[in-house]
Formats: C-alpha cells, sequence, structure tokens
C-alpha cells in the first residue's frame, strides 16, 4: 500500500516537475510580435558648431619618443639629446679616486620604436653637439654642427643583414624584438667619437639625423636611451680600465623645419606641439530622450593629404569633457567613454570616427557637456597633422550620422 | 450562518477574502496557463478556467464544476470549504515552415478557495488564467544599413500572463435552480525584452526593456437548471470591458475584450457514471486586427465515484488569434483520475491532455500533464 502511494506520489511529480523552455524561432511576420525593432540612420549636419583648435598640449621636450625624419618638403627633424658626465674623477677603490684621463670608448642604446619598413639604407647619423643644448635650442641654431660634425654614421638595413645582427667591426649590434615590434640598437663609439672631456665633466651632445632612399622617418623611445662609458682612469699613476654604470640622457628632445605652421579657422589634430580640436554638438532632444543610440559616426572631411611617411599614421581619439571651459577643458579619459580613428598617410579620405560611446554616455547622462576634443592618441609622437574642415565651411563642415532605434512598442498587442 | 455540520461559514468568508485579498495585491507570474504560438501576434493565449477534474473531461464538466472558475452556479452546491489548485507541465511541438520547436513549460494555472457563508449562499475567490503571455521569438534578417546589407539576430520576448482575478457567489433558489454571479478582475504584468544584435559589431547591441502592467475588469452570471433526476443544464454568460496596457505608468494600449456565452449539460445516469457535453462561445474579434469570435465544444465523461474515478473527454474548437482570414482550430482529447486521501480531507486528481491546434501553416502538437490538489479542511 505504502509503496503504491510512494509510486503515485513520485509519477505525479516527475510529471509535474518545472520545465520551462519557450524560445522558439520566429516565422514572422505571421508569429512574431506585431511590435518591431524600428532602425532610423540619419545625417546630422549642422548640430557641430562653435568648433576651435589649440595647439601647445604636448611639446617636444615633453614627447615620449623622439622624432628623427627627411621627408623633403615636409619636415627635416634630428633627434639631440645629452649625457651628463661622471666630473673630472671616478672611485677607482674603496678608498680612492683617480683622475679620468679619457675613454677609450662608449656604448649608445637606443631603442627604434617605429620606422617604415619600406625604408631601403635607412642609415642614422650622430653628430656632435654643443653641450650647451637645452629647451631653447632651435633647428637653426644647430645648423653647424649637424653640417660638420659628423661622428658616425650607421646604416640599419646594413646591420640587419649582417650574421647575428652583429657587425664585428664597428661593434655595432641589433636586435629584433617582434614581440613590441622594435629594433634596440647597440652602437660603438670610439675613442674619437666619443670624447671624454674633463674640463666639460664629461658631458657631450649628440645629434641625430637619418636617411633613407625614401620614408626616412624613425622615432626613438625616449626613456631606454642609455649611455655606456668606457674610461681610462689614472690609479696612482697607473692607468687603469673602468666601466661606470650606464647614463640616461639629461636632456633630450628634437628639433625640426620648417616650424608647424599657427592655428587658423581649420581643426587640427597631431603634430608638433600637440593640436587639439573642439566640437560643440547640439545633441537632438529627440534622439537622446528616447531612442537608443546603436552607431555614431563623426564625418571629417579633410582639408589637404596627411604628409609623412607610411609609418607615421597616426590615431585620432575623440574623448568628451568634464566640462567645457575652453582651451584646457579637462577630458574624461576613460576607455569605455573614448572612440578611435586610425588617420592614414597620402590619402585624402574622409575621417570617419566611431563615436556611438560618447554619444550612449551623453544619452546617459544628459548634464554632461555635449563637447567633443579630438587628439592624437600619442601626443606629439609623430610630425604628421591633419586638417579638417570647420563648420563654417558650409559644404565640408563636420558631420555626424547617428543610427538609432526608436522605443520598442512593448504594450501592443 | 450555522451550518447542519455545525461549522460556521465565517471560517470560509475569512479564507475567501483573504486569499483575494493576497492574490489581488500580488497575482504570482507563473500563473499562466498553456502557452501557444498563435497568441504571440494578438493579446495571448487565453486560458481554460477549468480545474483538473473538468480539464480531464476535455473541459465538459467544467460549467458544472463548482471548482472551475467558468461558471458560477455549480458553487450552490459546494458542500464545505474546499480549495484546490493546479499545475501543468507541458510539452509543445512547433512546426512552421518545415522547422520543428520543442518547447515546455510548468504552469501554476489555477487556484480557487470555495465555501458555503449560509444555507443558501457559497461564495469563491480565486484566480485563473485570463491570457498568458509568454513567448520568446528569435528572427534571423537583414536590413540596409547606410549602404551595406547587415545580418542581425532578434530576440523578442515576453515574460507573464493576465490574470483573472475571481469572487463569486452563487445562491440554490430552489431544489432545481441555482444561480451565481461573478465579478472579475484582470490584473497581470509581463516582462519584455526586445535585443538586436547585429553580426558587424560596429553597431551596438539593441537591447530595450520594458514592464507592462495590465488591467481591466469584468462580470459574469450563470444559471443552473435541474430538469429531471440526473439531468441538468447550465447557461453562463460574461461580459468584459477593455484591457489597459501601461508602461510606465502611460496607457501604451486599450483592447475591447469580449463577450461570451455558454452552456452545458450533464446527464447521471446512475451515482458512478455522469456523461457532460458543453459549448461556448467567445466574441474576440472585438480586440481588433488578427483576432476572431470563437465557437468550442466539448464533451466527456466520469466513471466511477468511489476513491478512484475515471476521466475521458474531448473537445474542439477555434483560436482567437492568428494570422490568415479564418480563426486557427483545436482539437484535444484527454483523460485523467483522482485519488483521495485523509478520509476525503484532501484530492489528488492527475490527467493528460493531448492538444493539436493547426492554422497559418502552423501545427503545434502538445502534450500536457495536469497535476491538481484539492484539500477540504
Amino acid at each position: 500500500m505504502m509503496s503504491r502511494r510512494v509510486t503515485l506520489i513520485g509519477g505525479v511529480l516527475l510529471a509535474a516537475a518545472c520545465v520551462e523552455r519557450v524560445s522558439a524561432p520566429g516565422d514572422c511576420p505571421a508569429f512574431c510580435p506585431s511590435g518591431q525593432i524600428e532602425i532610423v540612420d540619419t545625417v546630422l549636419t549642422s548640430i557641430i558648431s562653435r568648433d576651435s583648435t589649440f595647439r601647445g598640449y604636448v611639446t617636444a621636450l615633453h614627447a615620449p619618443l623622439l622624432l628623427a625624419a627627411d621627408l623633403p618638403g615636409f619636415v627635416d627633424g634630428r633627434a639631440i639629446f645629452r649625457i651628463n658626465g661622471f666630473g673630472q674623477r671616478l672611485i677607482v677603490s674603496t678608498a680612492d679616486t683617480g683622475a679620468i684621463l679619457g675613454a677609450d670608448s662608449a656604448r649608445l642604446q637606443l631603442t627604434v620604436a617605429r620606422r617604415d619598413t619600406g625604408a631601403h639604407n635607412l642609415s642614422l647619423a650622430f653628430y656632435r653637439l654643443p653641450i650647451t643644448v637645452d629647451s631653447t635650442t632651435t633647428f637653426a641654431g644647430l645648423a653647424g654642427p649637424f653640417t660638420d660634425s659628423l661622428v658616425k654614421r650607421v646604416n640599419i638595413d646594413t646591420l640587419l643583414a649582417r650574421p647575428g645582427h652583429k657587425d664585428t667591426l664597428t661593434g655595432d649590434s641589433v636586435v629584433v624584438d617582434t614581440v613590441n615590434n622594435v629594433l634596440v640598437l647597440a652602437l660603438k663609439f670610439d675613442t674619437a667619437a666619443a670624447r671624454y672631456v674633463g674640463t666639460d665633466s664629461g658631458t657631450v651632445a649628440y645629434g641625430v639625423r637619418v636617411s633613407a632612399d625614401s620614408l626616412a622617418s624613425i622615432a626613438i623611445t625616449r626613456s631606454t636611451l642609455s649611455w655606456q662609458w668606457y674610461l681610462r682612469v689614472d690609479s696612482i699613476g697607473t692607468p687603469v680600465a673602468r666601466k661606470p654604470g650606464s647614463l640616461g640622457a639629461a636632456f633630450s628632445s628634437f628639433v625640426f623645419d620648417p616650424p608647424p605652421p599657427p592655428p587658423d579657422s581649420t581643426l587640427a589634430v597631431g603634430g608638433v606641439p600637440s593640436a587639439r580640436s573642439f566640437l560643440r554638438v547640439a545633441f537632438p532632444h529627440f534622439i537622446r530622450d528616447s531612442s537608443q543610440i546603436i552607431r555614431g559616426t563623426l564625418t571629417l572631411v579633410p582639408v589637404a593629404p596627411v604628409q609623412g611617411a607610411p609609418s607615421d599614421s597616426f590615431v585620432v581619439e575623440a574623448h568628451t569633457v568634464f566640462t567645457d571651459v575652453g582651451a584646457k577643458s579637462p577630458i574624461i579619459v576613460d576607455a569605455t567613454r573614448t572612440d578611435t580613428a586610425i588617420i592614414h598617410i597620402g590619402p585624402r579620405d574622409t575621417a570617419q570616427i566611431e563615436v556611438t560611446n560618447l554619444l550612449q554616455f551623453w544619452a546617459s547622462d544628459t548634464t554632461r557637456a555635449t563637447t567633443l576634443v579630438l587628439r592624437a592618441k600619442q601626443e606629439a609622437a609623430s610630425f604628421s597633422l591633419i586638417r579638417f574642415y570647420p563648420s563654417v565651411a558650409q559644404a565640408f563642415r563636420p558631420a555626424l550620422r547617428i543610427t538609432f532605434v526608436r522605443r520598442f512598442p512593448f504594450g501592443a498587442p | 450562518m450555522n451550518r447542519p455540520d455545525g461549522r460556521t461559514g465565517g471560517r470560509a468568508v475569512a479564507t475567501a477574502v483573504l486569499a483575494a485579498v493576497f492574490l489581488t495585491a500580488n497575482p504570482p507570474d507563473r500563473l499562466t496557463a498553456q502557452d501557444s504560438q498563435f497568441g504571440i501576434r494578438g493579446l495571448g493565449t487565453p486560458g481554460r478556467w477549468e480545474s483538473v477534474r473538468s480539464r480531464s473531461t476535455g473541459g465538459a464538466f467544467g460549467p458544472f464544476d463548482p471548482l472551475s472558475p467558468l461558471s458560477e452556479a455549480g458553487l450552490a452546491d459546494v458542500p464545505q470549504l474546499t480549495a484546490t489548485a493546479m499545475q501543468t507541465a507541458s510539452y509543445r511541438d512547433a512546426v512552421v515552415a518545415g522547422t520543428t520547436s520543442a518547447l515546455r513549460a510548468t504552469r501554476f494555472p489555477l487556484l480557487n478557495v470555495a465555501g458555503r457563508v449560509h444555507r443558501r449562499l457559497a461564495i469563491a475567490a480565486g484566480f485563473t488564467t485570463y491570457l498568458d503571455r509568454s513567448w520568446d521569438v528569435t528572427q534571423r534578417d537583414s536590413v540596409l544599413l547606410r549602404g551595406t546589407l547587415e545580418r542581425y539576430t532578434d530576440e523578442v520576448t515576453s515574460d507573464g500572463s493576465i490574470a483573472d482575478l475571481r469572487l463569486a457567489a452563487a445562491s440554490r433558489l430552489s431544489r432545481r435552480i441555482a444561480v451565481g454571479a461573478g465579478l472579475h478582475l484582470l490584473s497581470g504584468s509581463t516582462r519584455e525584452t526586445a535585443e538586436r544584435r547585429f553580426d558587424d559589431t560596429t553597431f551596438h547591441t539593441v537591447q530595450q526593456f520594458a514592464e507592462v502592467r495590465y488591467s481591466g475588469i469584468g462580470v459574469s452570471g450563470s444559471l443552473l437548471l435541474g430538469v429531471a433526476p440526473g439531468l441538468s443544464v447550465t447557461g453562463w454568460a460574461r461580459a468584459d470591458n477593455r484591457l489597459r496596457a501601461t508602461v510606465a505608468d502611460t496607457t501604451s494600449a486599450e483592447t475591447d475584450l469580449p463577450r461570451m456565452a455558454g452552456g452545458g449539460i450533464l446527464l447521471a445516469p446512475s451515482p458512478s457514471v455522469r456523461f457532460a457535453a458543453s459549448v461556448a462561445w467567445r466574441g474576440w474579434a472585438r480586440a481588433g486586427a488578427g483576432a476572431f469570435d470563437t465557437w468550442s465544444w466539448s464533451a466527456g465523461t466520469e466513471i466511477g465515484s468511489g476513491r478512484m474515478p475515471l476521466r475521458f473527454g474531448v473537445r474542439g474548437g477555434q483560436m482567437p488569434f492568428g494570422p490568415g482570414p479564418t480563426a486557427p482550430t483545436e482539437f484535444a482529447t484527454a483523460a485523467g483520475t483522482g485519488r483521495a486521501f485523509a478520509q476525503g480531507r484532501a484530492l489528488l486528481d492527475v490527467g493528460v491532455e493531448r492538444l493539436e491546434r493547426r492554422g497559418g501553416g502552423l501545427t503545434e502538437r502538445v502534450w500536457t500533464a495536469l497535476v491538481g490538489l484539492t484539500v477540504r479542511p
């Protein structure tokens, strides 16, 4: 009797066990909801106004990269750096110091963060510069040293072609870092090229020019620049060799010619010193309040093709601001609220920057200033500069293309 | 309010009122009945206002069953405070355009409490499903956007239902005549979502959702006549006003609800054999385009009056919503039994129903397991 009841109750529970699966492919429109997701795609040409450009956010002195380029008709850029020495004496033992007699050689290590792989016979030429180089040094002021003070030249392509990427004659070598996609150069400067002058406290300064058959443009990582002296030191009348610790650059920057043009009515982004453009957007209420934005694209028409080597292509970021106070508006730096586009060198194509994240941000917080800031992702890391037509140029003014979805008719039969 | 058995009707009143208040304040989300793809494009899938006992006879005993909220007059013969609840588990194959979708759902479509408050007056309160609106539709399609054909996947879902909260009363006016009336509050909600995912992720995913609340009101009345010993007939009618859908306190739709009427006949040639048949008309065409007036019929029998009767039945009719110029049709067979426990104070009813719906190129075949528990404290 008991077992029959248990069987009965068990069977009932099994039959009525909770199950749920209601998802099925729709055969529309017959067996689909009457309401549909309605998408609208519209180009808004007159909602951007009061746009402006400001320059000087990041200068050559503060750029993370040292630029060197020889692009006729565009720019001639040269990296410069100064290494402060150890003075006139160096520790030779735990208790004694000795006069530095001179240098046998020195080794410069630098990282080429960017180069154009299409450039052939890419060479670096090192020039001895006055040790007085500083942030006020100009391109014209170094014309002389860059003409008559060549101390070393190295052909990177030749070095890369050698076994082990080493030149046993010159002592130069190169390591190809395929992970970070950079070249790490270790260049030997002989006694003539690396003169340790005690009266100058051993300070040396050099400039770097780059040349190639074409597309001569490189970027050197500022932070990894290091200099290793191999010195001769007097130790109680006997010269001894000493290898002190390596030194970083006390000063590094780059100079270039021609200087950047002054800001005008166009919208400039990039270059050195870096330029940013501000666009004020009158975000339509009917989109902001009752729609869901699924794509927004900022369309900008370049005034002229972007100049430079292909490797100088750069990324433009679109940000919004905490508050719009003009040139010094604080930017909201947040990856989820930043949109980007790559600006390629050469073609004068219309630039399209996806700004969906920003528009959605504005829609979610209507108290925010609806101002777009365009800047290079790595400011002052490329000589290349793009100029767009401003809103006053009626035919080529910036436009915003927005794809949005109207409110779904929930509750409709 | 003393009854012949010495119990007072106040207990039944208190229980009924408490149940009504509780259910009105917080109707359960899963009190829906059997879903159908035919209800997606319309207001939903109408529930079946029948207990497991009635459902197992194809619904034929529904107009006479005091625990089925179809008709009120049958309440007049409820002997004592009685509460019943029902659970269903349905396994549904929807075949459209050569594609079969296997769907399943568990529902709690009925809870009813009835009791006698006076020698001539019985009342009942409870809920049942008025319209089920639980579905999930996915669709692959494409749209021309910015000059490119963009492929996407849509998923539109609705989860919830509209409950019929009924407060009913019935009285036996004479040995042959009983009448009943009911007030129906329609209340419920659905959580609805609409999502579109583009293959091209440049377009962000569309995700919208809303909680839609529904409300309405209706009245019903019924008459039960004892024509001869062992032979009864009944008739019922009901009118609901409008179903108001609100989203965020804004009315998004108002839809006219049907008037409906029906009747049945019950023949009991012996205490252990009962036959019944019923018919009903519902004026769903008022609900707008794509809705139809429907007829439905049923016939069934219950054999055995002891602790374990056997029940059989068939039913057929039309569905109120569907594509095309004519209403979809449905046909079902059902069988079941029951078992009394605790000296008859608890009844476990079980049943199984096989249902087929057709219309507009869609065929649905459903197995439904029915479980009901009735308590007479």
